[in-house]
């Protein structure tokens, strides 16, 4: 038996792959359960309109985080905000009774915004003050349900398993039987293999996003009020990042085994750290910029914002031009590690062949 | 000479499949038995059988003379197909494993593969891939060797040399069991036994396998008529560098080749071993 | 028009894959390469086929459409049916409709599975593989057919009916080239190539191969190994002299293929 243990060190000690799974998983937990999984909001992000803006901002302290102050707007401006994403909270004074107006699929940020203000009502009552009259209005999800902001972020989640692990899944099989030198030498040109590859999984994966927000609806009465062409486009642009992803991890793997342990280190981090779960603003300051470099952090934000809050696209600029330059990076360089799989490269002397236009590039 | 593997009249049936069908089969030591088969006629079964791992319908299966048990399996040395040995291991730490699980106190590497000692197997050359299996298994003397194929793969120089080592591990009274595809490697054993559909078809030398049987060999200038003419016939046409081979009679080939004005040389030659396994083979399951 | 290479050489980095080997494909021939496992066989088919660059001399291949390529790995996917690989060959080389049903039903014949187009290629045993990956190949009637190992671990009645499917194929005008480890098999093509460490050590029709060899070779018949360059064979020793005398205690005896292959590459192993 000690026989067996010292070959299973032997071969764990030149199994690259798995000693980084060792080491990295346990590294990843750390940081999320440490710094990151937290759902306590320690930063709210506060509007304030109304004549009475200024001084009412003066009033407020953590968890609010003052981020505009314009006594001319009123309470279309700060819906407008939330609905954009600028703002978690907005107070719209000069008006009885006081409107307080919350941006629903902040969960946790609507959360500690109520706790807040009913700590500072208390607070006030006890020291003689009248409590003013509070309006609370949570807008986008009023019943601030869970299932509400999960299912756009799961929409996401689907994406992420069907791009990267099943594709990369589907090319490594091709590479483990042989077949992708056959496919080489066909009449094949590499572009139509790569997207012949590729599209068929494109299309389950929208057919299985239709699947789950019409599910989302039924089910869970999860709405969506959003443009839907601005939808697809987000989930189109993550998909090309996802599956460019998988193309990238199939191009350095050698068998299913390596491309699933790849896959797992790519899904499992945007699974806690794309705000799915945990929301991105209770993440430490020093982890937080981790969620920034996930694409399903963006997609997400477009996700929930089209299909909850009706975000017109102009406000997701940001999120859609983020991924469209992930998915270009990640494609490019899938295209290229995947075009030296299947046409060599010619050094030094040429190939001279009956048809000149057949020589591989 | 001691029979140290034997089969009386073995039989495996899985369900209503029978896979190895009153099979007598024996290896003594210091000879080399070659077990030749198609796909499916047996020979898998067969060894798995001897070594212990399948138990019988009917019939024996003995080794040493006795049912095979963990005593025996200490005497026993086994190369599968797909070697057995780490990728990820050196030669030396394969060794060693083995060594440390037969219980054999760390005897010397074979100075066939010393030189490798310390590199990966997985980067190893086939052909030295199979010498390392090869010592490996014998790494705790065994008295019966069973290789399945062992020289699938490997070019001929490499060849010789692996067969070099089978024959020295016979000089130390080993007794060899060899499958094989490989009419070359048949040719080298002391006796071959052919299997058919789960029964043994022939069991004999090399000389005695291929008995009196013979082919008609073709020269012909214009090979490609002569080959398209005769296959057009339903023959069996095997093409030999400048001449084609056809089981038959001369004047049955002569007569085609003249309905279709060819000029050629027709000669009756002796069967190769191959051509007289095919034959064995087809006949035996048109029984 | 024929087809090959000519003082081909590959290098990948330090290593020299291929050195300056010359290959001729003609139409209606069988080439084959003889080889040891590292000898270069599949580098060399894959230079041939423009799988890999080549870092001197030239290669000559149709266009892609015209060649018909088998890899060692067989190249068939398991989890199609025989049917549906054939299929894929067909519309990937633009073989379809008429043209498609009545080529695969006469490969199909011809290899024994006309009964088992819906088998699963994962449930074919390693023979009928070969078969049907040779065929997909053969569907297009290629001007080149090049195969690598095609009969490597194959049992001996699939190989003797792979030799006739090739056979055949060489009958019809297709210049065919294939590797193979077996000595045997090499001895049905009309041009031999051996090939060692990347180079080629002889190269002819199986004759002249024979006739080449230089020096003597004899039999000694003794249970230890006679000293000089001598390998097994059978109970007894081959025994070869670089010279035309022969040591003591060896019988003189004319070459068979067989033998010229291992003289070449022991000769050129020991630099003789």
């Amino acid at each position: 038996m000690w026989a067996m243990i010292v070959k299973e060190f032997r071969q764990l000690k030149r199994d690259r792959r798995t000693l980084a799974m060792l080491v990295a998983l346990p590294v990843l937990l750390l940081v999320v359960f440490g710094y990151a999984a937290r759902f306590e909001v320690s930063n709210v992000a506060v509007d304030v309109v109304g004549p009475q803006a200024e001084q009412v901002a003066g009033l407020l302290r953590a968890p609010f985080q003052v981020v505009d102050v314009d006594p001319a707007a009123g309470k279309s401006l700060v819906v407008s905000r939330l609905r954009d994403g600028d703002a978690a909270v907005g107070l719209v004074t000069g008006q009885r009774p006081f409107l307080v107006l919350m941006d629903g699929t902040q969960l946790f940020a609507a959360q500690a915004a109520e706790g807040a203000l009913a700590r500072m009502t208390a607070t006030g009552k006890a020291g003689g003050s009248p409590a003013p009259a509070i309006a609370v209005r949570i807008l986008f999800n009023p019943k601030l349900k869970t299932s509400w902001i999960m299912i756009p972020g799961l929409t996401g989640l689907i994406l992420v398993f069907i791009g990267t692990l099943i594709t990369s899944l589907g090319i490594v099989r091709e590479r483990q039987s042989g077949t992708i030198e056959q496919l080489a030498v066909m009449p094949f040109r590499p572009w139509d293999v790569i997207f012949g590859k590729i599209v068929p999984y494109l299309l389950l994966a929208s057919l299985d996003l239709l699947v789950i927000v019409v599910v989302g609806k039924v089910l869970f009465g999860v709405p969506f009020v959003g443009n839907v062409a601005t939808f697809a486009l987000g989930a189109l642009l993550f998909l090309l990042v996802t599956l460019g992803m998988g193309v990238l991890i199939s191009t350095v793997s050698q068998n299913q085994g390596q491309a699933i342990q790849l896959a797992i280190m790519f899904v499992v981090p945007q699974v806690l750290l794309s705000g799915l779960i945990f929301p991105i603003s209770s993440m430490a300051a020093g982890v937080r910029w981790i969620a920034y470099v996930l694409p399903l952090s963006w997609y997400i934000d477009i996700g929930r914002g089209v299909m909850l809050k009706a975000t017109p696209i102009k406000a997701l600029v940001e999120p859609l031009g983020v991924l469209a330059g992930m998915a270009v990076v990640v494609l490019g360089l899938a295209m290229l590690r995947f075009r030296r799989d299947l046409a060599p490269s010619v050094r030094g002397g040429g190939a001279i062949t009956a048809d000149p236009a057949a020589v591989p590039s | 000479m001691a029979v140290l593997a034997e089969t009386r009249r073995v039989t495996k049936r899985f369900g209503t499949f029978t896979a190895v069908d009153a099979a007598d089969l024996a290896v003594a030591s210091g000879e080399v038995v070659g077990l030749l088969g198609s796909n499916g006629a047996g020979k898998t079964t067969l060894i798995r059988l001897l070594l212990g791992l399948l138990r019988p319908s009917g019939g024996d299966a003995l080794l040493f003379g006795v049912l095979p048990s963990m005593s025996t399996r200490r005497r026993v040395g086994y190369v599968p197909q797909t070697l057995g040995l780490y990728d990820d291991m050196t030669v030396l730490e394969n060794w060693s494993f083995t060594a440390a699980a037969f219980g054999s106190a760390r005897p010397v590497l074979p100075e066939s593969i010393r030189d490798s000692k310390d590199e990966l197997v997985g980067s190893l050359p086939l052909g030295l891939q199979r010498r390392v299996a090869f010592a490996v298994a014998f790494s705790h003397e065994p008295e019966l060797l069973v290789l399945d194929e062992p020289t699938s793969g490997v070019g001929p120089l490499s060849r010789a040399r692996l067969w070099q080592d089978i024959r020295e591990s016979t000089e130390h009274g080993a007794g060899v069991l060899v499958t094989t595809h490989n009419m070359e490697e048949a040719e080298q054993c002391d006796r071959l036994v052919v299997m058919v559909d789960g029964r043994v078809a022939a069991d004999g030398a090399v000389a005695d396998v291929i008995g009196s049987r013979t082919v008609v060999q073709v020269t012909c200038d214009d090979w490609r008529k002569a080959f398209a003419a005769l296959e057009e016939e339903g023959l069996i046409v095997q093409v030999q560098s400048d001449a084609l081979r056809v089981p038959g009679s001369p004047g049955q080939v002569e007569e085609i080749l003249a309905r279709h004005n060819l000029a050629a040389t027709v000669a009756t030659v002796p069967a190769n071993l191959e051509e007289a396994f095919v034959s064995v083979v087809t006949k035996g399951t048109h029984r | 028009m024929t087809w090959g290479l000519e003082l081909a050489s590959v290098r990948f980095g330090t290593r020299t894959a291929l050195d300056r080997v010359t290959l001729v494909a003609a139409p209606s021939t069988v080439s084959v390469v003889v080889g040891g496992d590292e000898a270069g066989k599949s580098t060399l088919l894959r230079a041939l086929v423009g799988l890999v660059g080549l870092s001197g001399g030239s290669s000559r291949r149709p266009p892609k459409s015209e060649i018909g390529y088998v890899p060692a790995t067989v190249g068939l996917y398991v989890d199609l049916t025989v049917e549906e690989n054939l299929a894929f060959s067909g519309g990937a080389y633009g073989v379809t409709g008429q043209e498609f049903a009545h080529r695969s039903a006469e490969l199909l014949e011809r290899i024994g599975l006309a009964d088992a187009r819906d088998r699963l290629g994962g449930q074919l045993s390693g023979g009928m593989q070969r078969k049907l990956a040779v065929a997909m190949a053969l569907l297009h009637r290629p001007g080149l057919l090049v195969l690598d190992e095609p009969t490597t671990g194959v049992d001996p009645v699939s190989r003797s009916e792979l030799w006739r499917l090739i056979s055949a194929a060489a009958a019809a005008g297709t210049a065919v080239v294939a590797t193979t480890t077996y000595v045997s098999e090499a001895h049905r093509a009309s041009t031999v190539t051996l090939l060692d460490q990347g180079r080629s050590i002889a190269t002819g029709a199986p004759a002249e191969i024979v006739d080449a060899v230089p020096g003597k070779l004899g039999v000694v018949r003794s249970a230890v190994q006679p000293r000089g360059l001598s390998w097994r064979w059978g109970t007894t020793w081959r025994l070869w002299s670089p010279s035309s005398v022969l040591p003591e205690g060896a019988e003189p005896v004319q070459p068979e293929f067989e033998d010229a292959v291992v003289i070449a590459s022991l000769a050129y192993e020991r630099g003789v």
